[in-house]
């Protein structure tokens, strides 16, 4: 009994002094951008390649573009896009584009605390300085709003951030993506794309327990996505089977229109709505290509 | 004779069960499903000129529009009487529990469809560039970043039949396609 205690007593100081220095680790590396002169108008382009604006934006809701998004329901709790309109208060007003440009790229909040990867960071890590730079500049086109989105509901362990610097470590860590010289530039802009700004793997991958994409499952598909929803496997043999190629897949991007004549749905709507629709034909065209000629897990 | 006729009742009721097999559905579920096949097939025959893989034709765009226009709005809402969802259905309760959302992209579609009726004599822009066609239309910086159409996955009646058929066909094309996967995102379900 009084071992049992002991023991007890032994494992939760442990657990104390491990989550105390997990609390502690620090995570991230220093950003310097603000040298560089920002495009609007290639930022704002980034935006909606990106999905900023899709996600932190509820067109059912009548609120303003980028004061929040719709609910997601998860596994793991209830994520709420927040506000990133550049509020002081509500949304990023208060930002340093040395806090924006960490924010996207590491998945760090300017407290220092990491973000639930509901926000699909480790995808925007291949942003250059520039890139970031342009989106800023976009960001601060938007009209200030003083709307706070509620906060994420999610329970115990969870609900300790630093926990999370575990999961970034597992899953979030990621070399910038080098062109591959033995392919054209089309490929490789689709292959930026790709596995990029445009984060198809978020949903076109399938994740393990704990929401990490499992690499030998690469753009195979889920059947696991929040609130039920599936995404089909968009390997270059499946998209084949399903009656695609290149022209009609990067139509598709612009339209919705599948093969045989039936329009997406399950979301992927609203990704072409307010994301690809957006893309100049050649971007369109870009993914097309890589996703119908590419080999094996390439991330 | 009671036995002939029991057996010729036993192969009628066979016949009809697989009929029913066949399809999957009956009655309005079914009807709804013709419906939407019927569109499906209309936006495959004109699909095809909007992306450049084939010879523009006016007359069948303008066709495949007026099929799609006239299984729209009021004709698509009455398929779904309330209590008609479940088994082979794919229609989601929220067809049901958010009426007001499924309505407005019914009329959205039937918008759209009859402006790419009139829009079908305008040809296309060649890109057919969704971007360019709608910043132009809807102006403004604020519409960079999310302004404009972005506020709504329905529109509201802010474009009328007059002006979407004053847009190249594929622009008009491209706007009622995303209306019918906007409303598939949220009241079908996905197999």
């Amino acid at each position: 009994m009084r071992h049992s205690v002991v023991l007890a007593l032994a494992v939760a100081g442990a657990l104390a002094v491990a989550g105390g220095a997990l609390a502690l680790w620090p995570i991230g590396t220093p950003v310097s951008v603000a040298a560089l002169e920002g495009d609007a108008q290639r930022g704002a382009y980034l935006a909606r390649a990106g999905g900023c604006i899709a996600c932190h934006s509820d067109p059912g809701s009548g609120r303003p573009a980028l004061t929040g998004g719709a609910a997601i329901e998860t596994g793991f709790g209830r994520f709420v896009p927040p506000n990133i309109t550049p509020h002081d208060t509500a949304g990023i007003g208060a930002w340093s584009i040395e806090d924006f440009a960490r924010a996207v790229r590491q998945g760090i909040a300017p407290d220092g605390a990491p973000y639930y990867p509901a926000f699909p960071y480790p995808f925007y890590g291949d942003l250059s300085d520039q890139d970031i730079v342009d989106m800023w500049a976009a960001f601060q086109t938007v009209p200030p709003q003083d709307m706070v989105a509620q906060g994420h509901e999610v329970g115990f362990p969870l609900n300790l951030r630093f926990g999370l610097k575990l999961w970034r470590a597992a899953y979030a860590s990621k070399s910038v993506m080098q062109p591959d010289p033995s392919r054209d530039a089309a490929w490789n802009r689709g292959r930026w794309l790709v596995n990029g700004l445009a984060h198809c793997g978020a949903c076109h991958t399938d994740r393990n327990l704990v929401g990490g994409r499992r690499p030998d499952r690469f753009l195979m598909g889920s059947d696991d996505l929040p609130e039920g929803g599936k995404a089909p496997a968009i390997t270059p043999d499946a998209l084949r089977r399903a009656g695609w190629n290149e022209t009609a897949l990067a139509f598709a991007l612009k339209s919705g229109v599948k093969p045989d004549g039936d329009t997406f749905g399950g979301g992927m709507g609203e990704v072409v709505q307010h994301g690809t629709a957006w893309l100049t034909a050649e971007d369109q065209t870009a993914i097309a290509v890589y996703l119908l000629d590419r080999d094996g897990a390439d991330e | 004779m009671t036995y002939k006729l029991m057996i010729a009742g036993l192969c009628a009721t066979g016949l009809a069960a697989g009929a029913w097999a066949h399809s999957g559905a009956m009655g309005v579920v079914m009807e709804r499903m013709d419906a939407m096949k019927a569109m499906g097939d209309a936006v495959k025959r004109i699909k095809p000129m909007m992306s450049g893989e084939a010879v523009y034709d006016a007359a069948a765009v303008q066709a495949a529009a007026h099929v799609i226009a006239e299984e729209a709005g009021a004709a698509m809402t009455g398929k779904f009487p309330e209590g008609s969802g479940g088994g082979v259905s794919e229609a989601l309760p929220a067809v049901w529990s958010d009426r007001a959302r499924f309505a407005a992209l019914a009329r959205d579609l039937e918008v759209t469809a009859r402006g790419l009726e009139h829009a079908a004599q305008n040809g296309t822009h060649g890109a057919g560039h969704m971007s360019g066609d709608l910043s132009g239309m809807m102006g403004g910086t604020s519409g960079m970043m999310g302004g404009g159409m972005m506020g709504t996955d329905h529109m509201s009646g802010a474009m009328s039949v007059e002006h979407i058929g004053q847009m190249p066909a594929d622009g008009a094309f491209v706007m009622m396609t995303q209306v019918c996967s906007a409303c598939h995102d949220r009241f079908r379900e996905d197999k």
